[in-house]
């Protein structure tokens, strides 16, 4: 019986190489290690989808733009086992019509998000599967059980990663994360919800790389109602593609900015933007 | 709505074709087996390591590639890892023409140690053997040091005359071998008995301080200068007679183990042994050229397994170490395990070879030079964290032997990854392991 052996030594430096580039989600931390990454985020509309997907003219003069900042920080607890936490704060304007007195300003910090994540499966120190289970509280005051801020609900999320190398026979480099979350608000209307997320980084060379990000996004609810701040909404949908530029300007520092735009959706905004965020690990 | 939860279940079912369909090629890319039929066993455990209450078992997938129907049997015999035959079964085969099968074996349990397992395939017109090991409870596999009394004191005047050698450290940089992203430099220094060895060093240009991976080579291997380090400095070391040091030794494989081996003082490995702590002190004087001299970790496989533990157990100045497959490790029991191979093989070939040809030297004045040199005698003094490899199909190194010294190893903070399938060689999976158990212990993000 004759055995051919078809390992090759190169596989290894190119995970050593690729695992530069990858963004925080879906790879395992690693014991005791660090990452925070804070994220800037710029949000606009001004025009909406309808329940149908149609494209509704917004008021001349009314707009919707909020400004995001957000902090991640994880830890690895061990090998395969991290904690995180997500913390935002959000600056909103909510312009009705123009003119004084048409615009709502709000700001706070919006819902905290803490989970533990668990590394399932590591293909070949490849490819990772991971769930994560988090729970959501909001950190603002509600009015009535209302807010910009957010539902007002706390909530529970369960995500299931897949991350890792491209396969080489779609790219000799680059890497992919990919997150199915479903999470669950404890309110009567609730909303549920179930995403899918997908990120395709591509190295141009040692320290820049693009990336595509690709969000569809479901909320279902017994609440239908259109809410110009998709924060406090619960019955929407969209689809988001995201394209992301970044430079490793150290082993400990990497930088993103990228743009967005929500070619469509349903009952929610027509949205565009863009963020910037830094991966630092500590 | 409806469109976007399409997506979303279309999206969950391409990720998962996608994903089933990777981990079948690379399922593939491990290893092609080919003959009229094939055996395939796969240990209940991975590893192919049990419990010592464990039943073990072996799930073996039978194809018949050709297009008749097969009837026979198929055997198997167990083994320890000196030859004593202790099992022997037989089940009965029939297959048809272009079909799989999966049969289950079951072992009773077994105590601490090494057991070859063959299976074989008797049809009328064929027959094959695949040849196994599993391990039970290697942790607890306890072998005899064989240290002699006055070891610590010839290492430490080994080390002494060392030092009475000045080093007369040379560092060229070679821009013929530079890249843009790294600078090549050729080294050398003059080590024990005032032999030149020489080195490569390799420094990453985009940062100013880096971590250290010490490589010290494999037996009567040739070190070149390693490219493929991003992350740290790679310092690989030619002892003498290895690559470019053999000025003065230049023998080939077939006696350099024997050099001297009459003589404990002159056995080349006592040279061989103090260029490898020279190497180190050429690190530690070199800090300007961006070594972080707090994070050195020294590497080998085979023969380099075996030099990077003594590097480390003779200089604290180690910060990690990571063999794979230790050469000479436990040379007692290794003498014993070979005496069961069919065919000799390296390093008792060379021994024996050598014994055989010269009236006298007998295996107690082998053993009487040995024990000084034996990694497993060394083993007690490594106290950094350690990361062993080991190939349990491994002949020159066994891994009985490999585990003894392992098991004596003075660092609580110690792992050992197993590789069942692999001769002397560890796999891929391993060195993907050592790359993240390097950063998880460095911190290095």
């Amino acid at each position: 019986m004759k055995r051919t052996f078809t390992f090759t030594f190169s596989w290894c430096l190119f995970f050593v190489l690729i695992s530069t580039f990858k963004t925080f989600a879906g790879f395992p931390i690693g014991k005791y290690r660090n990452v925070v990454v804070p994220t800037f985020s710029y949000y606009r509309q001004t025009d909406r989808f309808d329940i149908s997907g149609n494209i509704i003219k917004g008021k001349p003069g009314a707009s919707f733009t909020s400004f995001s900042a957000n902090l991640y920080i994880g830890y690895g607890i061990s090998r395969r086992l991290d904690i995180i936490a997500t913390v935002p704060y959000l600056y909103q304007v909510n312009k009705l019509a123009p003119g004084p007195g048409n615009t709502l300003i709000n700001q706070g910090a919006g819902d905290l998000l803490v989970g533990l994540s668990y590394n399932l499966i590591n293909f070949n120190y490849i490819r990772y599967l991971s769930v994560q289970v988090s729970g959501i509280a909001p950190l603002y005051k509600t009015n009535g059980g209302e807010s910009a801020l957010g539902l007002g609900n706390y909530g529970s999320e369960v995500k299931l990663m897949y991350c890792g190398n491209l396969p080489k026979a779609i790219f000799d480099k680059g890497y992919f994360n990919t997150e199915l979350a479903y999470r669950r608000y404890f309110n009567a209307q609730g909303p549920d919800q179930v995403s899918f997320t997908g990120t395709f980084g591509y190295p141009l060379n040692k320290h820049n790389q693009l990336s595509l990000d690709i969000l569809l996004f479901r909320s279902f609810s017994s609440n239908k109602e259109f809410n110009n701040n998709f924060y406090a909404e619960r019955d929407y949908a969209f689809f988001k593609p995201q394209l992301n530029y970044g430079h490793q300007f150290t082993r400990r520092f990497t930088m993103f900015v990228g743009g967005f735009y929500v070619p469509f959706g349903l009952n929610t905004g027509v949205g565009y933007g863009g963020t910037a965020l830094a991966v630092i690990k500590l | 709505m409806k469109r976007i939860s399409y997506l979303i279940i279309l999206s969950i079912c391409l990720l998962l074709v996608a994903s089933l369909k990777v981990a079948a090629q690379e399922q593939e890319e491990e290893a092609v087996e080919t003959g009229d039929v094939v055996l395939k066993p796969m240990p209940q455990n991975k590893n192919a390591l049990f419990k010592s209450n464990e039943e073990i078992r072996y799930k073996i997938q039978v194809s018949n590639n050709t297009n008749q129907y097969q009837n026979g049997k198929i055997s198997y015999i167990i083994t320890t890892d000196e030859g004593k035959k202790i099992a022997i079964d037989s089940v009965h085969l029939s297959i048809r023409g272009s079909s799989n099968k999966e049969l289950l074996i079951k072992i009773s349990p077994k105590g601490a140690g090494f057991y070859r397992i063959n299976f074989i395939v008797n049809l009328p017109e064929y027959d094959d053997t695949v040849r196994r090991v599993f391990g039970v409870d290697p942790e607890k596999i306890r072998s005899q040091l064989h240290k002699p009394t006055d070891f610590d004191v010839f290492w430490k005047q080994s080390r002494e005359q060392l030092a009475k050698v000045v080093p007369s450290y040379r560092v060229l940089e070679r821009r013929d071998l530079s890249t843009d992203e790294k600078r090549v430099y050729a080294v050398e220094m003059r080590s024990y008995g005032d032999i030149l060895i020489r080195g490569w060093l390799v420094i990453p240009r985009d940062g100013k301080k880096f971590p250290v991976h010490y490589r010290v080579p494999g037996y009567v291997v040739t070190l070149k200068p390693n490219m493929d380090n991003d992350d740290f400095i790679a310092f690989d070391l030619n002892v003498r007679g290895n690559g470019n040091s053999k000025d003065v030794i230049n023998i080939g494989t077939d006696i350099y183990s024997v050099v001297n081996i009459d003589n404990k003082d002159k056995y080349i490995y006592r040279g061989v042994y103090m260029d490898c702590l020279r190497g180190l002190d050429f690190l530690y004087s070199h800090a300007n050229l961006g070594i972080d001299t707090s994070k050195i970790f020294v590497e080998g496989g085979s023969q380099g397994g075996s030099l990077a533990l003594i590097t480390a157990a003779l200089d604290k100045r180690v910060k990690l170490l990571t063999i794979q497959v230790p050469l000479y490790a436990d040379i007692h029991d290794n003498f014993a395990i070979s005496e069961s191979y069919d065919k000799q093989v390296f390093p008792f070939k060379v021994f024996r070879k050598y014994q055989s040809q010269h009236a006298g030297f007998t295996w107690d004045k082998f053993f009487s030079t040995f024990d000084y040199y034996d990694p497993q005698n060394f083993a007690p003094m490594v106290k950094c964290p350690v990361l062993m490899g080991i190939g349990l199909l491994d002949q020159f190194c066994p891994p009985r032997c490999s585990m003894s010294l392992y098991n004596h190893i003075g660092s609580t903070n110690k792992e050992f990854v197993c590789v069942p399938n692999s001769t002397h060689e560890v796999n891929f999976n391993y060195f993907m392991f050592q790359n993240l158990w390097l950063r998880e212990k460095f911190r290095i993000p």
